[in-house]
This record gives C-alpha cells, sequence and structure tokens, in this order.
C-alpha cells in the first residue's frame, strides 16, 4: 500500500484546532529581475484545506512567486511562514521536506527516463542500501496512481506519453514526495475537459484529507468551481484576496485586468472563396510506427474557419505534422492553395503560406536561448527587409520586433531580451505574433490560447477571427470546447485518427463530447 | 505472467538476433584463415562473410538498424581481410596473429583509455564536457612517476596521481560549472596547462637525467595455474594489476550509473538540470563531484602508462590518448561497456599496428587512425547515431 499524505495521518481533531492558523502565509515578497518587477511586496496566506487560486494576467508573477516559496528563486524582501513559523528555503530540498510539492507550468520531466524513474528520482527506494530498486519504484508508483485511479504505465518513458499524462505523472511526483502542501502551476493548460473534471475531484479528495492546495489558472469557471478563496495579482502587486461566494467570470476578468473583458468574439457570416487548404486521405504514423492519423480528409475555404476538435492523442499531433511538412505522411496528399505539397519540407509549406502555430511552445515554437527579436524573424530572416545578400540587417529586425510586442502586447521584455525570460503566456504571445504577422494564407493554429489570461485570449481570438475576415483560411485545433465553439465556421471531430463528424457551430457541447469520445461514427452536419 | 511474457520477447530470434549472428559471421569469416585454422582456400572466408553481410541486410530491411549496419561491415571486412590473409606467407601470419599476445597488448593499450573513457563517462553524463581527459591523464602519469619515487612506493604513486588529477580536474569543473565558461575552452586550457606543469616540474625535479630507472612499478598479476595454458596463459596470465582493476572499475561504474539512486540523478542533471533542480537535487554538486571524479580515474590511465607499463615519464606521454578515451566514450555511446569495447577495439588496432609493421609501416600507421574513422562513423549516425545526454555542455545557472 501506498502511503497516504502526511496530513491524512493526523487525527480530524488536530485537523480542525490547526485550520485557524494559515498552513503558510507570504508576507511582502518583493522580487526583481533585471528590469522587471515581478513581484511587488506581496502577501497571501493559506489555509490548511482549502485551495486556494492565484489569477493574474499573464506576467503578472504567479510562477515567480511560487517558485519563491518553492525555493527556486530566492526574494529580495519578505518572509515565508509556515504553520506560524519563519521557513526560509535556499532550495526547493528543503521546500519538499517541509512538505511542499509543485506542479510547474513548464514541466520538469527527463524525456528519456521512465515514468517511474521521474517520479521517484531524489528519494528513491533501494535495495541493500545501496542499489535502486526498480521494481519497487515501479510497485509504488502503480500502487499510488491506482489509489487516484490514475491510467499511467510506470514503465513507459516520459517522451512516449501524451501531455495529459505527463501532467498526471507530474502530480504523482508531488503525492510520492507526500507534500501537504500543493502548488499546481496552470495545471489544467494542457488538459481536456474531462481531465479537468477528474484533477479537481483528485483535488477534492486530497483536499478532504487535508491537503492545502494553492491553483492557478486562466480557466476562470474552474477557479469558480473548485477554489475556496481567490487572490489577484496585477503586474506583481495583490490586488485582493476575496471568498468564491459571490465572485462572478466578470467580475474576476476585470480585476485581473482592470478593464471590462468580452468573452465570445463578434463574427460576422463571411461566404468562403476557393480551397485554400486540401486534405485528401491522409494517413501518419506516429515515431513508434502506429498509424495514428487513418484516412483524414477535409478541406479549408479562404475566410472560413475550421475546428478539429477531439481529446488529446486521437491523431491530432500527427496530422498537423503531416500538414506542416514536419512528418512525411504515409499515404494520401496535402494541397495548399492549388499546390500539391506532400511530403514537401517544412520550408516548404512556410514558402507556400503555411502559418504554424505549434502546441508545444518550447519544443517548437520558441529558441529559448534566443532574443525575441530573433524568434520573431525565425521564418523570414534571410528574406527583406531582414538581409539582403546574405547579410541580416539587426536594425531592422530589431525595430520590427518592437513594433510586433506591442501590437501584440507581449510584457516583460524588449526585443532584446531572451526569450526563456519571459512568462508563460507571454511566450506564446510571441509565436502567435511571429506566425499571424507573416501573413499567412493557410493558418494552423494548435491550441493557440493554451496559457494565457482572459485579455489574452480574447485578443488571440479576435485576431483569428480577422485574419479570416481578410480572407485567410484558418484551421484550429483545440482541445477547448468553448474555444471551438465560439470559434469556429465548421466543427470536424477526430476520433482515433479519423474526423467521425462534421458539425455546425451551433451544436451543444454534449453532442460534441459524445462525439469526441467515440460515441457518433457516422457525420451529422 | 507478464514478466514471463516479457523475458520469452527477450530471447526471441528477431531481427535484432539475426544482425548480431551477421557480425558473428563477419569475425569468423576472418578468424578462419587465421592461424590455428588458417584455411587457405579463399573461398572459405568469402563465403562466411557473405553469409554474415546477408544477414545484416537482410536484418535492415526489417528496420534494425545499428548492428544490421555493423554486420554488413564486420561482414565485408572479413571477407577483404581473410582473402588477404589466404594469400599471404604463412610465417607473415605466426608472427602478427599469436592469439594470446594479441589480446595482453590489447589489453595493455586498452586499459589507459578505459579509465580516461569511463572518467570522461561520468562528466558528461553529469553534463559537463571534459575534452581536459589528456591533460588529467598526463598529470597523472607524472605525478605517478613522482608520488613513486619519492615515497618509494608504487602505491602512493598511485595515491598521487589520482590527487594531482582530482585537483585539475576540480579547476575544470570550478570553470565550467561555477563560471559557466565554454567548456570546451576549459578543457583546452587544462590540457595545455597540465603539459606545462608536467613539463616544468619534471625538469624541475629530474633536469636531464630523466625519471629514475629504479621506479617502484604498478606489479603484474601472475596467475601460476594459467602459466601453461597455451591462450589463456599467454593473453591473462601475466596482466598487470591495473588491468584487472580496470575490468572491476567498469562494472562497478556500470553498476553506480544504471543501478543506484547515484547514477539515477547524475544522468538526471545530465538530461534536464532544471528538473532535476526541482526535486532537490543539487546540480552543482553532482556535477562537481562527477568532474572531479572523472579526472582521479582519467589520471589513473595515466598512472598505469607511467608506473604500470612504461617504468618512466617523459613529455607529453599520453600523445593524445585522452582524445582517443573521449572518442571510446563517444563511439560507446556513453555507456560503460560500450566505452571498454570501443576501448579495446582502439587498443587492438594500436596493438596491431606495431606488429603489422612486417607487411608494411605505411599500412601501420594507417591503422592508428582508425579510432578517429570510426568515431566519426559514430558521431555522424551512419550506422546509428550515438546520442549524448541532452544537457552536455551547457551551463546551468540557478536564479
Ligand atoms: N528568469 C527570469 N529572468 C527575467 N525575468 C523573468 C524571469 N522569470 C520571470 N521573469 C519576468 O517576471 C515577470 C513575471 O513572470 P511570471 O512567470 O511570474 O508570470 P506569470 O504570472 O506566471 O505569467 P503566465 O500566466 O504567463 O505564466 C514577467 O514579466 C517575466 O518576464
Ligand atoms: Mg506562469
Amino acid at each position: 500500500m501506498a502511503r497516504p499524505p502526511r496530513s491524512a495521518l493526523e487525527s480530524p481533531a488536530t485537523v480542525a484546532a490547526a485550520s485557524d492558523t494559515p498552513v503558510l502565509e507570504l508576507r511582502g515578497i518583493t522580487k526583481r529581475f533585471p528590469g522587471v518587477l515581478a513581484n511587488d511586496h506581496v502577501d497571501l496566506d493559506l489555509r490548511r484545506g482549502e485551495v486556494h487560486a492565484l489569477l493574474g494576467e499573464n506576467g503578472a508573477g504567479k510562477s515567480t512567486l511560487m517558485n519563491i516559496l518553492y525555493g527556486l528563486y530566492r526574494p529580495d524582501e519578505g518572509e515565508i511562514l509556515l504553520n506560524g513559523k519563519p521557513a526560509e528555503f535556499t532550495s526547493p530540498h528543503g521546500a519538499i521536506a517541509a512538505g511542499i510539492g509543485m506542479v510547474h507550468q513548464h514541466f520538469m520531466l527527463i524525456p528519456v527516463m521512465t515514468v517511474a524513474e521521474n517520479i521517484v528520482l531524489a528519494s528513491e527506494p533501494r535495495r541493500n542500501g545501496v542499489l535502486l530498486d526498480t521494481a519497487a519504484a515501479e510497485r509504488r508508483v502503480r500502487e499510488l496512481a491506482e489509489q487516484f485511479s490514475f491510467h499511467i504505465d510506470p514503465h513507459a518513458r516520459v517522451q512516449d506519453i501524451t501531455v495529459g499524462q505527463q501532467q498526471r505523472v507530474e502530480i504523482l511526483k508531488a503525492l510520492y514526495r507526500r507534500a501537504d502542501i500543493l502548488i499546481l502551476d496552470e495545471p489544467t493548460a494542457v488538459l481536456t475537459p474531462q481531465e479537468a473534471v477528474e484533477l479537481f475531484e483528485i483535488l477534492r479528495r486530497l483536499v478532504a484529507d487535508g491537503m492545502s492546495v494553492i491553483f492557478i489558472s486562466h480557466k476562470l469557471n474552474e477557479v469558480l468551481d473548485i477554489a475556496d478563496r481567490i487572490t489577484v495579482l496585477r503586474r506583481g502587486r495583490k490586488i485582493d484576496t476575496i471568498p468564491r461566494e459571490g465572485a462572478t467570470e466578470a467580475g474576476l476578468a476585470r480585476m485581473m485586468v482592470g478593464r471590462e473583458v468580452l468573452f465570445r468574439v463578434d463574427k460576422q457570416a463571411t461566404t468562403p472563396g476557393g480551397r485554400l487548404l486540401q486534405v485528401d486521405d491522409l494517413h501518419v504514423r506516429d515515431e513508434r510506427g502506429l498509424e495514428t492519423v487513418r484516412g483524414v480528409s477535409f478541406d479549408v475555404r479562404a475566410g472560413e474557419i475550421v475546428a478539429i476538435a477531439g481529446v488529446d492523442g486521437n491523431g491530432q499531433t500527427q496530422l498537423i505534422d503531416a500538414i506542416t511538412g514536419l512528418q512525411k505522411p504515409d499515404s494520401g496528399h496535402v494541397v495548399v492553395a492549388g499546390e500539391d505539397l506532400t511530403g514537401g519540407s517544412a520550408h516548404s509549406f512556410l514558402e507556400h503560406g503555411v502559418g504554424h502555430i505549434p502546441e508545444d511552445r518550447h519544443r517548437r515554437g520558441l529558441v529559448l536561448e534566443f532574443t525575441l527579436a530573433e524568434n520573431l524573424v525565425l521564418h523570414d530572416y534571410a528574406k527583406e527587409p531582414y538581409a539582403t545578400r546574405g547579410f541580416l540587417h539587426p536594425k531592422r529586425i530589431v525595430e520590427a520586433a518592437r513594433g510586433l510586442l506591442k501590437e501584440f502586447d507581449v510584457r516583460g521584455g524588449t526585443p532584446e531580451t531572451r526569450a526563456s525570460a519571459l512568462s508563460g503566456g507571454n511566450q506564446q504571445k510571441v509565436v502567435v505574433a511571429r506566425e499571424v504577422a507573416r501573413d499567412p494564407k493557410v493558418l494552423i493554429a494548435a491550441q493557440p490560447t493554451r496559457g494565457l489570461d482572459v485579455g489574452a485570449i480574447e485578443f488571440v481570438h479576435r485576431r483569428l477571427v480577422e485574419e479570416r475576415n481578410e480572407g485567410r483560411a484558418v484551421l484550429l485545433v483545440s482541445l477547448e470546447l468553448d474555444e471551438v465553439l465560439s470559434l469556429a465556421d465548421r466543427i470536424l471531430v477526430i476520433y482515433e485518427g479519423q474526423i467521425v463528424g462534421q458539425y455546425d457551430p451551433s451544436v451543444s457541447e454534449e453532442e460534441l463530447g459524445i462525439a469526441m469520445t467515440g460515441g457518433a461514427r457516422e457525420a451529422v452536419a | 505472467m507478464n514478466t514471463f511474457a516479457a523475458s520469452m520477447d527477450r530471447f526471441r530470434f528477431g531481427p535484432r538476433q539475426v544482425a548480431r549472428l551477421g557480425i558473428v559471421l563477419g569475425i569468423l569469416a576472418f578468424f578462419f584463415a587465421l592461424p590455428p585454422i588458417e584455411a587457405r582456400a579463399y573461398v572459405v572466408p568469402l563465403l562466411v562473410g557473405l553469409l554474415g553481410a546477408a544477414c545484416g541486410i537482410w536484418a535492415v530491411t526489417r528496420g534494425v538498424g545499428r548492428i544490421a549496419w555493423g554486420a554488413v561491415t564486420v561482414g565485408v571486412l572479413g571477407i577483404v581481410l581473410g582473402v588477404l590473409a589466404t594469400r599471404s606467407s604463412g610465417t607473415h601470419l605466426h608472427i602478427v596473429v599469436s592469439w594470446g599476445a594479441l589480446v595482453a597488448s590489447t589489453l595493455v593499450w586498452a586499459t589507459p583509455l578505459t579509465f580516461a573513457a569511463i572518467g570522461g563517462m561520468f562528466s558528461e553524463r553529469s553534463g559537463v564536457v571534459n575534452i581536459g581527459l589528456e591533460g588529467m591523464m598526463l598529470s597523472g602519469a607524472f605525478f605517478g612517476v613522482l608520488g613513486a619515487d619519492k615515497f618509494n612506493s608504487w602505491a602512493m604513486g598511485i595515491l598521487v596521481a589520482a590527487v594531482a588529477g582530482g585537483c585539475f580536474a576540480l579547476l575544470h569543473a570550478f570553470f565550467a560549472i561555477q563560471l559557466r565558461a565554454d567548456q570546451i575552452v576549459g578543457g583546452t586550457a587544462i590540457n595545455f596547462l597540465a603539459l606545462g606543469v608536467t613539463g616544468y616540474f619534471f625538469i624541475q625535479v629530474y633536469g636531464d637525467v630523466g625519471s629514475p630507472g629504479n621506479l617502484p612499478r604498478i606489479p603484474n598479476v601472475n596467475i601460476p595455474g594459467l602459466k601453461h595454458v597455451t591462450f589463456l596463459g599467454d593473453a591473462f596470465g601475466q596482466l598487470n594489476l591495473m588491468v584487472w582493476l580496470s575490468f572491476v572499475l567498469l562494472i562497478v561504474a556500470h553498476v553506480v550509473m544504471f543501478k543506484t539512486p547515484i547514477g539515477l540523478r547524475i544522468r538526471a542533471v545530465g538530461e534536464h538540470p532544471r528538473a532535476a533542480e526541482t526535486v532537490g537535487i543539487s546540480v552543482y554538486l553532482i556535477r562537481y563531484a562527477s568532474v572531479t571524479l572523472s579526472g582521479v580515474l582519467a589520471a589513473l590511465g595515466g598512472a598505469y602508462l607511467a608506473v604500470g607499463f612504461v617504468g618512466s615519464f617523459n613529455e607529453n606521454m599520453t600523445a593524445g590518448r585522452g582524445f582517443i578515451a573521449l572518442a571510446a566514450l563517444i563511439f560507446g555511446n556513453w555507456r560503460p561497456f560500450g566505452a571498454f569495447a570501443a576501448a579495446l577495439l582502439f587498443g587492438a588496432s594500436t596493438a596491431l599496428s606495431f606488429r603489422l609493421a612486417t607487411y608494411s609501416d605505411s599500412a601501420a600507421v594507417l591503422f592508428q587512425a582508425l579510432p578517429y574513422v570510426l568515431t566519426l562513423i559514430a558521431v555522424a549516425g551512419v550506422i546509428g547515431r550515438s546520442v549524448p545526454p541532452a544537457s552536455v555542455g551547457r551551463p546551468y545557472s540557478k536564479q
């Protein structure tokens, strides 16, 4: 049997008695990065057994605050109290020992190692005192996973499992270390709605056992669903802490952004033009040789947004790779603006006007070591006006970047900032800026708003609709039903590598949900 | 049930096994033409080698990469060498190929490489490139001689060598980890520094006379029972203590790297230091320890060369062996047994190059380039690429 979280061992009486003193208190935390005041005298208290949501725009300083709490960053000012006693963490080691677990916004997993190895790393079960007990590690991971009804193979390599599963591995890491304070930095950004619901079930159980949770999310409905109290940060400062009772999405959005936010984009009807993207009977394999796209055909016309909805891992990744030239399909055709580009290089797809907002910004969207200006000209650096006869014009590149950063409201960086220094949401905006700005004929947007705050989502959605209105073909691949329903002109549902249905945007969420889980094999349209 | 199925799976005779068989056949093709079997008809190596290469080609079509191409290469090599052997005179063959002596001499040349390559493995697996191995080895050679001479004990020689190598490595670690300097530049600096330091002290201490002739040497291990057994006696009967130690090191290094928590942590730090830090591992500590260990081990290789094998020191006596060790490490895919196999291969090519002089001097020289050619092939990915740890060479900065 895996041991339950530490706090569950305490008697209910102690839990009740302790619930008045906050388990954790942050006082006046201040953190400066070169040129950025990331946290400005932030106070926060966490009660035992509560879910405390932390809200704020991209770059508001949420991750920074949590990294300070976890011992990854040192605060410039302020103090941390654990159960009323001052605590100082110089490394995550101390934080872990004090019962703090953290699931990071960008996963901290080692791709080439197995799930079990990732989970037990640094507190490994041993055999004969010195040897790594792999069998015990896998057994304990399996037990822990079963206890929370996660379906996960401890023996699989992390690089071979889906992001949703990686998320669970991260949570298991914290549970394995028997954390009683759990920090979740945007845990649902990469989850499907169903997976998010499952995660909340788990959180409720943990909290009932006396665990305390800090929960960061940009999805306000989730926050209203799970949180007991909500703290809002804006530009490094704490705006307020409020109870869930009486809070509304609109109210929270206003607190975060400082203005009213529209949750639905206005969309005029357009008449779609010619077919800019045609996909014909496409078959693609993943890196393990399994056929994950099995005969997909569809087209996208100028001036329409076609959304591909589906549960993560149903072939979306390979489909996108094949229609952006990142992977060669086994058979079938990809035709862009009348030209058959099947099997061509990513470069040729770019040249023919395919823009691509990739789903994983760290692996495919950005070169983290490069500056923002360099990242913004990643496709077109060799062309006028950025280069003439093989020589770059750094000044022009920087100037163009400055304009884009302003236009797309990227915060916390200048053109010379390295991409790795931006907050997650702002990194995403850089990718969107680059792809939209080069005026593609076909824009393929995979999870374009992953990790964005409500204000930024509104902005990106507006941009996508504008692109459509200007006669571009937009293919949206998204796990967010809200996003799909509010943007798409047509919705295709992908299930096990096949398009199993085509729907109008007026379809109900339920009907889509059923189709996405294989409930509707026949096209309804 | 499950484990049973898994273990059955392992012993299945699939394309990989066929490819392995192909390699064996390729080697046999050459072997049959050599003493003691010494087939004189050229069809023998030709047929056996073709069979081996065919196995390889079949496996290639079944999607096996590295091993299958290996089988094809070995098969063709087996044919060429085997046919050449059937053409050459019997006496020449006997001079070049006396198996026992050849194995012993291969081990002699492979041992310094093994020590340094396994040292390098620790450093690189933790994410620090160590091209300073050469310098650390050289310092081990000199300080080993110095220690053995001054304390009049080979054991002290080994100890002093280890400390010296550790110090040079610590210096490399300080530049690479603390100051986040470029690791290639730092390693190169270590090499020149070691060359200078050992050269200076050598002249300072021993002047024109050179190191003393009566240096206490690391002893050989005589295995009495083995003496009169034909092949085994020549090969293993009189090996140096350090050669046996390198076998022990090989096994220990493998266990530590792949079967212990320490090894898991070292690999984690080399793959994704930030992830390692978030679970409470001290990236700096692991890297410092690994780099220092690499220096100690490389120095042991140098000490063997000077105090065990040659019995004296002369300037720059390692002559690039640290680099060959690095090549062995890469060729062996950053694994102890892989590196050892590569070290054996390179050792054998050195051993052979001395004997091949019987045939032709130029062929002998060409043979010495073999390690580098093979390494190029390995890193270029022609026969399945060697994959380095993901974060090797990248300095890590805490916030
Ligand atoms: N390592 C760093 N170096 C320099 N600046 C940094 C670094 N990390 C964060 N920042 C800056 O600090 C500010 C706060 O970033 P943080 O990552 O905490 O935001 P966030 O609230 O988590 O945003 P998001 O919702 O986009 O994840 C940003 O302006 C960011 O650019
Ligand atoms: Mg963040």
